[in-house]
């Protein structure tokens, strides 16, 4: 079922199942309710490089208008599903000129104060959870600012599931609530921010479509 | 460093050496960080100087980073079936998708241009020039390359590097090439490690037409600084693209052209003129004359310092300071 509200994600919890982690087309998810939250393009003039800057003027990017997303705790791991089409699916890379669609999950990593449009600052990290088709485990990547993403090497904690269904990709992210990281608590409400990258319109980097603001992650106690 | 277009033969050494020494590793397969091609031809990749990148009035140009059959793939010929097989059919190389190749390294080796009998070409050898201007690490929103102080020498920091490929895109030579297995872009190392011992860049010690002169510029008496800023023969490739290349060549000496009735014509050289400054800028009418001014020195049993220089009789001063032989680090020579 999908709701109107598109600020909260108000996660469900449900029972585990005995397969493991919810995949992307569980029957668990019927419990949870999905939100479709609408989605910008990432400003041209904030992207770090000249050369991006240039490039890009005159091309369309950050073309996705809004991801459905849902959450759910099962057996103390939260999953969060987005589910979005993709114009041409790109499921891995596989050339020079092709880029795999991709999606992220970002979070302040002090539970406030990080400006999501920077993607943190110093004084205020942020943590995503980034999925690139093609790759069976999920990038786990740290941020102070623009430009400046470093990469968390496994083991995270951070696993992940995606399916291309017909139209459109299905991604579950999944995590131990008591992992180290994100502090993720039940219970608790959590900023989460949405990325989303179209391959096939060679997206990638700063070159997206986010939620222009944090939402807010319901976790269910 | 300076390449001696004059005396390049071809022979695919030095492409062979660093292709041997560093891109053997998975997803390098189809990687050849070293290229020689025949110009005027497509290059690698086909249509090399097409592609965009570098700048225009200091602004980027935006660039594109065409497919992997445009460089040539890792080709799987099917030896099996030609050695073996009922039928006799040739050695055929294959795409990944089994497709017949359209382009690969050195594909139009020797076709060249001109019309008979002015026909003519030379070959170009390419690494990356470790640009003083360079778009590829400009271009790259993350600083997933880096300049190194010592010797200039620009780097992929591997674990920067998100696969964005803007930087491929950016480089208006082409050098940057992308590894599918690892999703990093990877390129020339001006073979780093060998210059920290001493040692030459394997594509310039492996060269027997002792086309390759390395040095640092700011030692006034190495080659690349005579060559480039007192003799003024040795010039950057395609200057237009605004990078700055430290890569420099001795541009190609052609014989005279034929005219109509079939005889030398003096005026005009086979390689046309037009075409070289293209290739290599506005200096190189003066540059093709130093050289033959010299050239028609030593013929006449004078000395030149120009002449010693590209012929380089001993080896070792092809070098600089990187003589050193990579086969006596670990263990010293024998002496009786």
């Amino acid at each position: 079922m999908t709701a109107v509200t598109a600020s909260r994600i108000v996660g469900a919890r449900i029972a585990p199942t005995k397969d493991g982690p919810l995949g992307p087309l569980s029957a668990g998810w019927g419990a949870a309710v999905e939100v479709e939250v609408p989605l910008e393009p990432t400003p041209l003039e904030v992207q770090p490089s000249a050369y991006v800057r240039t490039a890009w003027a005159d091309r369309k990017h950050g073309v996705t208008p809004s991801v459905r997303a849902a959450a759910a705790v099962a057996g103390g791991v939260l999953h969060v599903r987005l589910r979005w089409k993709a114009l041409n699916p790109r499921p891995a890379i596989t050339d020079n000129n092709v880029f795999a669609d991709a999606c992220a999950v970002l979070f302040p990593l002090d539970g406030k104060g990080a400006e999501l449009a920077t993607m943190g600052d110093a004084a205020h990290p942020v943590q995503a959870w980034h999925w690139r088709a093609g790759t069976a485990i999920p990038f786990v990547i740290q941020a102070t600012g623009l430009g400046t993403v470093t990469r968390q090497a496994p083991p995270h904690g951070v696993s992940v599931e995606a399916t291309w269904n017909a139209d459109e990709w299905s991604v579950v992210f999944s995590r131990p609530l008591e992992e180290q990281g994100v502090p993720i608590r039940g219970g608790a409400n959590v900023p989460i921010g949405i990325a989303v990258w179209q391959g096939a319109l060679e997206e990638r980097a700063g070159l997206k479509s986010h939620t222009p603001g944090w939402l807010t992650l319901e976790v269910p106690a | 460093m300076v390449f001696d277009l004059n005396k390049c033969l071809g022979c695919q050494s030095c492409s062979i050496a660093c292709k041997t020494l560093w891109t053997d590793g998975p997803g390098m397969e189809s990687m050849w960080w070293n290229i020689v091609n025949t110009m005027p031809g497509g290059g690698t990749p086909r249509d090399v100087f097409s592609h965009g990148g570098g700048y225009r009035d200091g602004q980027p140009v935006p660039g594109k980073f065409p497919a992997q059959r445009e460089y040539g793939e890792a080709w799987d010929f099917d030896q099996q079936a030609v050695f073996s097989g009922s039928e006799r059919i040739p050695l055929h190389p294959r795409e990944r998708d089994g497709s017949t190749p359209s382009w690969g390294p050195n594909w139009d080796e020797d076709l060249g241009g001109g019309v008979y009998p002015d026909s003519f070409f030379f070959y170009l050898q390419q690494i990356c020039a470790n640009c003083s201007k360079p778009a590829c690490l400009e271009a790259c929103p993350r600083e997933g390359l880096y300049r190194r102080e010592e010797d200039g020498i620009i780097l992929i920091d591997e674990e920067r590097c998100n696969g964005y490929r803007f930087c491929a895109e950016a480089c208006p030579y082409k050098r940057i090439y992308f590894n599918p297995r690892r999703a990093v872009a990877q390129k020339c190392i001006a073979c780093y490690p060998r210059l920290e011992a001493g040692v030459a860049p394997a594509c310039v010690r492996q060269c027997p037409g002792r086309v390759r002169h390395i040095d640092y510029m700011d030692n006034k008496e190495g080659h690349p600084h005579k060559l480039v800023n007192e003799w003024k023969v040795a010039l950057p490739l395609r200057p237009d693209f605004g990078t700055e290349p430290n890569v420099f060549y001795v541009p190609p000496l052609a014989p005279s052209a034929f005219n109509e009735g079939g005889e030398f014509d003096d005026t005009k050289r086979r390689i046309p003129a037009e075409y070289l400054r293209e290739m290599f800028g506005p200096g190189v009418d003066a540059a093709l004359e130093t050289i033959e001014r010299e050239r028609e020195k030593t013929t006449r049993g004078e000395s030149s310092e120009l002449m010693d220089i590209l012929i380089s009789r001993d080896w070792n001063d092809l070098m600089g300071p990187f003589t050193q032989n990579p086969a006596e680090l670990i263990r010293p020579p024998v002496t009786r």
